[in-house]
C-alpha cells in the first residue's frame, strides 16, 4: 500500500491535472446519462403504451427538434469532457513516468560500482521500460479510470435502479460475478504470459547463441542438432502462446455472453413490465441505452485491479533502486581536493563483497608522485579491486586510502575522480564519433587538445586514415575499431583530462607485434610524470616500475623492483620464468639461424 | 596491414578480407534498410503470407466460418430487440410472427398471465438462442485464430531458423547479428500480428456491412439519413489517422532514443563515474525524455481529439436522424418504435469498428515492411549448398589434397592463389605465416565454410562439392581461437551435437585434454551450468571444454587455431599438453603461433599473400633463411628491436599473428 501512496505522491505534485481530470470526468459522466434520459424521454414523447393499445402521441416538430437539439448538445459536450479527461490523465502519467525515468537514470548513474556488478543491465533496462511503463497505466487506470469507472458505474446502475428498481436488478445481478471472474482470468493470464516471456527468452536464446557461434555450428556440422533444438523451443512456445490466447477469448467471450443476456432479460422482463405498465416504451430504450454505457466500465474492471498489483510489485522494483544506499556515499561536509601532488598510500587497506570473505587484506602501498607501480598476480588475486579503491568505486572496509597524507573519503567524489584517471580494462565506447568519445570527460576541450591527446596515445594517425577522421562514428552502431584501437583511445580520453594519479588496467588481447608497440609507447607517454598504478601483462611495463607488488588472495607477498623480485627467487620469479619460456627458446634458434632478426 | 583487418576482435579470421578497413558499411550484407516504412499493403507479402495458411487450411475455414457467424450474430442483436419490441410486447389477440413480411407462425392470445404461454417468451427464448450462437461463435474465433496464428509464426520461425543454418559463415560476417535477431524475432512477431488483424479487419468490415444491411432492410429511408454522416466519419478519420501515424513513429524514434542512452549510462557507468559525466548526462537524458514525453502529449492530442468528433457525429446520427427524422415518421404510427431503438443500438455499435479499422491502419504498414524484411532474408540464396546428387563421405582417412585453388570473396581480391598441398593420413602440419596471409581461409575451406573459386579440394579423393556437407563435417572438428560455449552445463556443452556419445566418453574427453580435473573441482561437477557462454570460467579452461568437445566425436582430421590471448600461466601449460593428445593419431592442420608447437609439426607450410611460399620442417626452412626465418626472427625476436636485453618483449608470447 505505501508504495501505492508513494506513487500517488509522485502524482500529487501534478495535482492541477489530477483535479481537472476528476473534473472532467464528472461532468462527461453527467452528460452522458442525459444521451439514454433524452432518448427515452423523445419515444415517450411519441407513443405511450396502455396495456395492449400503442397509442401514438403528436408532438410538434418543434417539441422533436428541441429534443434532437438537447441530445447533440449533451453528446458534444461529452465528447468534450472526454477528451479533456483523457489529455489531463494521459499528461499526467506520461509526467509521472517522465520523473521516474529521470530519477532511476540519475540514481544509476550515481551509485557504487558493486551496486551494478551484482544487477543485470536487462533487469535494470526492464524497470526502465516494463516496470515504469507499469506506473504509467497505474496512474492513468489506478488513480483515475478507476475512480472513473466506479463513479460510472454507480450514476448509470442508479439510473437504472431509479427507473425500474426490479428490471435493474435482475439484469445487472451477475454483474460482480462478473468482476470477480475477470479479474482472476487476469492475474492468470498474467502468470501464463510472464511464463510465455521466459519461453521466449529460451527461445531467443537459442537463436542468439546460433548465430554467435555460427562458426562453431558450420565446424560441427552440426546445423540439423540445432534446428531440432530449436525446434523444441519454438513448438513449446507456440502451446503456450496458444494457450494464453485462448484464454483471453474465452474470457472476452464470457463477457460478450452477459452482456447479451443482459440485453434479452431487458427485453423480455421488460416487455413483460410494459405490458403489465409498470415501464415505459422511452424508459425501456433508456434501459438499453445505459446498459451499453456499462460495457466499457465491466470489461475494464479487471485491467484497472490488475494495474494495482502490477504497480506493486513494479513500484517496489523501481523503489528499490531508488532507495537503494551506495556504498560510497559523499560526508555532509566533504572538502573540494585541488590539483593532488599525487601521493597516494594504502594504509592497512581491506575490502570484502558483502558477507563475503575479504578480497583484500591489510594491504599497505606507498606510491610516492610520479611513480610506477605495477601490480601482478593471478586473476582473482584482487588487482583491479586494489586500484578502483583509489577513485572510491569502492570504498574501504577497513585501514584507509590517502592521497596526500588525507584520507580519500574527506573529499567530494567529482574532485577526487578529476584527480584520477583510469583506463579500464573492458573498454566502453559510447555511441558517439571519435572525437566526442575523446573529449567524454572534457566537455569543453578544443580540437587541438583532443588531437593532442590522440597523439600522445600514438592513435591520431590511424584516426587520420578513416575516411571521417576524428567523425568517424563508434560504440554499439558505429563501426568497430580493434581491441588496440579501443585501448588507445581510451588512453587519449583520460589524457585529455590530465590527471596527476594514473590507473591503467591493461588487458592483454591477443594483438600483432606492431600493435603491442604502439599500446606500450602510449602507455610510456602517458605515465609522464603521473603517480601511475598498472596492472601489468606486459613485461616491458613491469620491468620498468619503480615498485612492483605481487598479490595472492588479496595480500601482498612481493614487492620490490624488478632486478630485487629476481633476486628474491620468489613467485615473481616463477611468473617470469614460466611465460618467458618461449622466449628462451628463441634465443636458442636464433643461434642455429644466424639470428637477424629485430626489424619491424 | 590494417587495410586487411589486422587486429581486430572478433573470431572468424578467414573472413576478414571483405571486410577491408574494419568498418561495417551497412550496404555490406545485402540486407535493406531496417527502418524503411513502406506501403500499408503489399500484395507480395500478403499473398507469400496467405501461403503460409496452406496447411491448416480447415482451420482457417472454420476461423472464417466462425468470424461470419459472429459477426452477424452480433449485427443481428438490435434487430432481434427490435421484432420483440414490435411483436412481442402486445396481448390479447391471437398473435403471428412475422418476419419481413413473412407469417412464420401464429399462437393464441394471452390473457395477461406470465407464466402461461405468451409470444414475449418466445422471444426470450430466440434471445437465449442467439445468445449462445454469440458466445459459441465469438470463442471459437479466437481458438482458430490463435492456432491457425501461432502454427504461421511457429512455421515461419523455424523456416527462418533453418534457412539461416544454410547460410555461409560469410553471411553471418557481413550481417550483424542484431539485424538477423531483429527479423527472426520482432519482425516474425510482427506478422503474426498481422495475421490476426486481417482476421479482425475482416471482422470488422463484415459487422459494418451487415449493421448497414439490416438497417436498410429494415427502414431504407431512416437509415440513409442516419448513415449520412458516415462518409464526414471516413473523411475524418483519414485525415486524422495521418497524423496519427506521424506521431506514432514519433514516439517509437523518441523512446528509442530514451532506452538507447538508458541502456548505454548503465554498460558505461564505469567511465562515467571515473570521467564526472553524471551532470552532463542527466542533462542530455533530460531533453531525450522531454522529447519522448513531448512526443506522446502530441499522440495524446490527436488521440484524444477523435473522441469529441466521434461524439459529435454520434449526437448527429441519434438526434437528428432517429430523434427528428425518425420521429416525425413514427409520429404517424408509420414507424414502429422498436425500430428506433434498434436504430440507436447500430448507431452506437457502428463506431467500435471504424474506430478499429483505423487504428490498424498503422500496424498494417508496420506488418508489410517486416514481411518485406523477413521474405528478403528467406529468399536469399546460401552461398554453399549441397548438390543434388552428393552422396554420403564414408568414413574418412585424413588424406587431404589442394589442388590449383585460387579463393576471393571479392572478385580480383584474390585471398588465395595457386594453392597445392598434400596433407597424408595422420600427418601434423603447422600453418604459419603472417596477417593476413589467408591461413584461417585456407583452413576454414577444408570445412567447406565456402566454396573454391578454382581448383579443388579433396579428402580421400572426394571432391568436397561431392559429398553432403553434414555427412563431411560430421567426420572433422574444429577448435576456434576464441572458444564458444553454449548455454547449459558441461557435459551437455562437450557433448554438444554427438547425441550418441554417452557420458563416459564425455568424461574421457575432458581427461584426455586435461580438462577434468578442473571440471570436478567444480561444485557440480559436470552439471555445473555455464554462465552466460561460459563466463564464470576462464578464458583458458572454456579453450580446454572445446578441445574435449573437439574429440568427442573422434573426429579423423582436426584444424584448430592456437589460442594465445588471455591465458593463465597455469591453464597454459594444460593447453600445450592437451594440444599433443588432441593431434595424436589424426590428420591435423594448426594455425600455429607456439614455437613448440610449429617445431613438432610434421611439416610448416609458410603462406605469404595467399601463396604457400615455404613447406618443410622447421630446422631445414631456418637454413633456407627465407621467408619462415624472417618471420621467425620478427615475432620471436622482438627483443632484439626493444633493447639490448634479451627478455625484453611480452610476458605472454605475441602471437605470430591474428588475423
Amino acid at each position: 500500500m505505501s508504495i501505492l501512496l508513494r506513487i500517488t505522491r509522485m502524482a500529487y505534485r501534478y495535482r492541477t491535472r489530477l483535479i481537472l481530470a476528476y473534473l472532467s470526468f464528472f461532468i462527461a459522466i453527467g452528460f452522458s446519462l442525459l444521451i439514454p434520459w433524452l432518448f427515452g424521454k423523445s419515444i415517450d414523447t411519441l407513443l405511450v403504451i396502455s396495456g395492449t393499445e400503442i397509442v401514438p402521441l403528436n408532438p410538434g416538430n418543434g417539441e422533436l427538434l428541441l429534443l434532437a437539439s438537447l441530445l447533440l448538445g449533451a453528446s458534444i459536450m461529452r465528447g468534450f469532457f472526454d477528451f479533456a479527461r483523457t489529455y489531463t490523465t494521459d499528461s499526467l502519467s506520461q509526467l509521472v513516468t517522465y520523473d521516474f525515468r529521470n530519477q532511476l537514470y540519475d540514481k544509476l548513474q550515481h551509485v557504487s560500482f558493486a551496486y551494478h556488478d551484482k544487477e543485470h543491465t536487462g533487469n535494470l533496462m526492464s524497470k526502465a521500460t516494463a516496470d515504469v511503463e507499469a506506473i504509467r497505466r497505474f496512474v492513468n487506470m489506478g488513480l483515475i479510470r478507476s475512480l472513473e469507472v466506479v463513479v460510472r458505474t454507480i450514476a448509470v446502475t442508479s439510473m437504472m435502479i431509479w427507473i425500474n428498481w426490479e428490471l435493474a436488478l435482475i439484469s445487472l445481478i451477475f454483474v460482480p460475478f462478473l468482476i470477480i471472474r475477470s479479474t482472476l482470468v487476469m492475474s492468470r493470464l498474467r502468470r501464463m504470459w510472464l511464463h510465455v516471456q521466459e519461453v521466449n527468452g529460451e527461445l531467443v536464446t537459442v537463436l542468439q547463441e546460433n548465430l554467435v557461434g555460427i562458426h562453431v555450428v558450420k565446424a560441427f556440422g552440426s546445423e540439423n542438432f540445432e534446428r531440432r533444438k530449436y525446434d523444441k523451443k519454438a513448438q513449446e512456445l507456440r502451446g503456450e502462446y496458444y494457450e494464453s490466447e485462448r484464454l483471453q477469448g474465452t474470457n472476452s467471450a464470457w463477457m460478450s455472453l452477459y452482456f447479451t443476456f443482459a440485453l434479452g432479460i431487458i427485453v423480455w422482463y421488460g416487455g413483460w413490465e410494459i405490458i403489465r405498465g409498470d415501464l415505459t416504451a422511452g424508459e425501456m430504450g433508456a434501459f438499453l441505452l445505459f446498459l451499453n454505457q456499462l460495457t466499457f466500465p465491466i470489461r475494464s474492471a479487471a485491467q484497472i485491479i490488475n494495474s494495482f498489483s502490477r504497480a506493486i510489485s513494479s513500484g517496489q522494483r523501481i523503489f528499490e533502486v531508488l532507495d537503494s544506499s551506495s556504498p560510497v556515499e559523499e560526508k555532509p561536509n566533504a572538502r573540494e581536493m585541488g590539483r593532488s601532488n599525487g601521493h597516494v598510500r594504502f594504509e592497512d587497506a581491506s575490502f570484502a563483497y558483502e558477507a563475503r570473505s575479504a578480497t583484500l587484506k591489510g594491504v599497505e602501498i606507498d606510491a610516492p608522485p610520479g611513480q610506477v607501480t605495477a601490480i601482478l598476480g593471478a586473476p582473482g588475486s584482487g588487482k583491479s579491486t586494489i586500484v578502483n579503491l583509489i577513485p572510491r568505486f569502492y570504498d574501504v572496509t577497513g585501514g584507509q586510502v590517502t592521497i596526500d597524507g588525507e584520507d580519500i573519503r574527506e573529499f567530494t567524489l567529482e574532485s577526487l575522480r578529476r584527480n584520477v584517471g583510469m583506463v579500464q580494462q573492458d573498454i566502453f565506447l559510447f555511441d558517439a564519433t571519435i572525437r566526442d568519445n575523446i573529449a567524454y570527460g572534457v566537455s569543453n576541450a578544443t580540437e587541438e587538445d583532443i588531437i593532442n591527446a590522440a597523439k600522445i596515445a600514438q592513435l591520431h594517425d590511424q584516426i587520420m586514415s578513416f575516411a571521417n577522421g576524428y567523425d568517424t562514428w563508434v560504440g554499439e552502431r558505429g563501426s568497430t575499431l580493434s581491441g588496440g584501437q579501443r585501448q588507445r583511445l581510451s588512453i587519449a580520453r583520460t589524457v585529455l583530462v590530465n590527471p596527476p594519479i594514473l590507473i591503467l588496467d591493461d588487458s592483454t588481447s591477443s594483438v600483432d607485434v606492431e600493435t603491442e608497440r604502439q599500446i606500450h609507447q602510449a602507455m610510456v607517454n602517458v605515465m609522464k610524470g603521473r603517480t601511475t598504478f598498472v596492472i601489468a601483462h606486459r613485461l616491458s611495463t613491469v620491468r620498468e616500475a619503480d615498485q612492483i607488488l605481487v598479490l595472492r588472495d588479496g595480500s601482498v607477498v612481493e614487492r620490490g623492483n624488478h632486478s630485487e623480485l629476481m633476486a628474491s627467487r620468489g613467485i615473481y620469479r616463477d611468473i617470469y620464468e614460466l611465460q618467458l619460456r618461449p622466449q628462451e627458446e628463441v634465443l636458442l634458434d636464433a643461434s642455429l639461424a644466424g639470428g637477424d632478426g629485430g626489424d619491424n | 596491414m590494417r587495410g586487411m583487418g589486422g587486429g581486430f576482435g572478433g573470431m572468424m579470421g578467414g573472413m576478414r578480407g571483405l571486410n577491408s578497413g574494419g568498418m561495417n558499411s551497412p550496404s555490406m550484407d545485402n540486407l535493406s534498410d531496417d527502418n524503411a516504412l513502406g506501403a500499408v499493403y503489399n500484395n507480395k507479402v500478403v499473398l507469400r503470407l496467405i501461403s503460409y495458411m496452406g496447411p491448416f487450411k480447415s482451420d482457417v475455414v472454420k476461423s472464417l466460418i466462425a468470424v461470419f457467424v459472429y459477426t452477424v450474430a452480433n449485427a443481428s442483436i438490435p434487430g432481434l430487440i427490435m421484432l420483440a419490441i414490435n411483436q412481442g410486447i402486445k396481448l390479447g389477440d391471437p398473435w403471428d410472427l412475422t418476419i419481413f413480411g413473412w407469417t412464420l407462425f401464429s399462437i393464441p392470445a394471452n390473457a395477461g398471465d406470465f407464466w402461461s404461454w405468451h409470444p414475449l417468451h418466445l422471444f426470450g427464448l430466440a434471445f437465449l438462442g442467439l445468445t449462445m450462437v454469440h458466445f459459441a461463435s465469438n470463442y471459437l474465433q479466437f481458438v482458430f485464430m490463435a492456432r491457425v496464428g501461432q502454427s504461421i509464426l511457429y512455421a515461419l520461425r523455424m523456416q527462418m531458423f533453418s534457412h539461416l543454418q544454410d547460410m555461409s559463415p560469410a553471411f553471418f560476417h557481413r550481417t550483424a547479428v542484431g539485424r538477423i535477431m531483429s527479423r527472426s524475432q520482432s519482425d516474425v512477431l510482427q506478422l503474426q500480428e498481422t495475421f490476426e488483424m486481417l482476421v479482425l479487419a475482416l471482422a470488422d468490415v463484415l459487422t459494418l456491412a451487415f449493421i448497414v444491411i439490416f438497417m436498410l432492410l429494415v427502414d431504407w429511408q431512416l437509415a440513409l439519413v442516419c448513415l449520412s454522416i458516415v462518409p464526414v466519419l471516413f473523411f475524418i478519420l483519414g485525415y486524422w489517422q495521418r497524423f496519427a501515424r506521424r506521431s506514432f513513429m514519433r514516439i517509437r524514434r523518441a523512446i528509442a532514443m530514451v532506452n538507447g542512452e538508458y541502456n548505454q549510462n548503465i554498460t558505461g557507468v564505469r567511465v562515467v563515474q571515473s570521467l564526472n559525466r553524471q551532470d552532463e548526462n542527466l542533462e542530455h537524458f533530460k531533453e531525450l525524455n522531454q522529447e519522448h514525453l513531448d512526443a506522446n502529449l502530441q499522440a495524446s492530442r490527436f488521440s484524444g481529439g477523435l473522441q469529441p468528433m466521434v461524439e459529435f457525429l454520434i449526437g448527429v446520427g441519434m438526434g437528428f436522424g432517429i430523434v427528428l427524422v425518425g420521429g416525425m415518421m413514427a409520429k404517424g404510427g408509420a414507424l414502429d418504435w422498436g425500430v428506433l431503438v434498434a436504430f440507436a443500438l447500430w448507431i452506437q455499435r457502428f463506431f467500435e469498428p471504424v474506430r478499429h479499422l483505423t487504428m490498424q491502419y498503422g500496424v498494417f504498414q508496420r506488418s508489410m515492411a517486416a514481411g518485406v524484411r523477413i521474405f528478403e532474408l528467406m529468399d536469399l540464396e546460401p552461398e554453399v549448398k549441397d548438390k543434388p546428387d552428393a552422396i554420403e563421405m564414408p568414413p574418412v582417412r585424413g588424406e587431404i589434397r589442394f589442388e590449383d585453388v585460387n579463393f576471393h570473396y571479392v572478385e580480383g581480391v584474390e585471398v588465395l592463389q595457386d594453392v597445392n598441398l598434400h596433407i597424408r593420413p595422420g600427418e601434423n602440419v603447422a600453418l604459419v605465416g603472417s596477417t593476413g596471409a589467408g591461413k584461417s581461409t585456407l583452413v576454414t575451406l577444408i570445412h567447406r565454410f565456402a566454396d573454391v573459386t578454382r581448383g579443388k579440394i579433396t579428402i580421400d579423393g572426394y571432391d568436397l562439392r561431392d559429398v553432403r556437407r553434414e555427412s563431411l563435417v560430421g567426420q572433422m572438428s574444429m577448435v576456434l581461437q576464441e572458444p564458444y560455449l553454449f548455454s547449459g552445463n558441461v557435459m551437455d556443452n562437450i557433448r554438444y551435437c554427438y547425441d550418441d556419445a554417452t557420458d563416459e566418453d564425455v568424461i574421457n574427453a575432458a581427461k584426455a585434454v586435461g580438462a577434468h580435473d578442473f571440471i570436478m573441482a567444480m561444485e557440480n561437477g559436470y552439471e555445473t551450468i555455464l554462465a552466460e557462454r561460459g563466463v564464470n570460467l576462464s578464458v583458458g579452461q572454456r579453450q580446454l571444454i572445446s578441445f574435449a568437445r573437439a574429440i568427442v566425436g573422434d573426429p579423423r582430421i582436426i584444424v584448430l587455431d592456437e589460442a594465445t590471448a588471455n591465458i593463465d600461466t597455469h591453464t597454459e601449460i594444460l593447453i600445450q599438453e592437451a594440444l599433443s593428445h588432441v593431434l595424436e593419431g589424426r590428420t591435423s592442420i594448426v594455425i600455429a603461433h607456439r614455437l613448440s608447437t610449429i617445431r613438432s609439426a610434421d611439416k610448416i607450410v609458410v603462406l605469404d599473400k595467399g601463396r604457400i611460399v615455404e613447406v618443410g620442417r622447421h630446422e631445414d626452412l631456418l637454413r633456407q633463411g627465407g621467408v619462415y626465418a624472417r618471420l621467425y626472427a620478427i615475432n620471436y625476436g622482438l627483443a632484439h628491436g626493444n633493447g639490448a636485453e634479451p627478455e625484453g618483449g611480452a610476458l605472454i608470447p605475441a602471437p605470430a599473428d591474428n588475423d
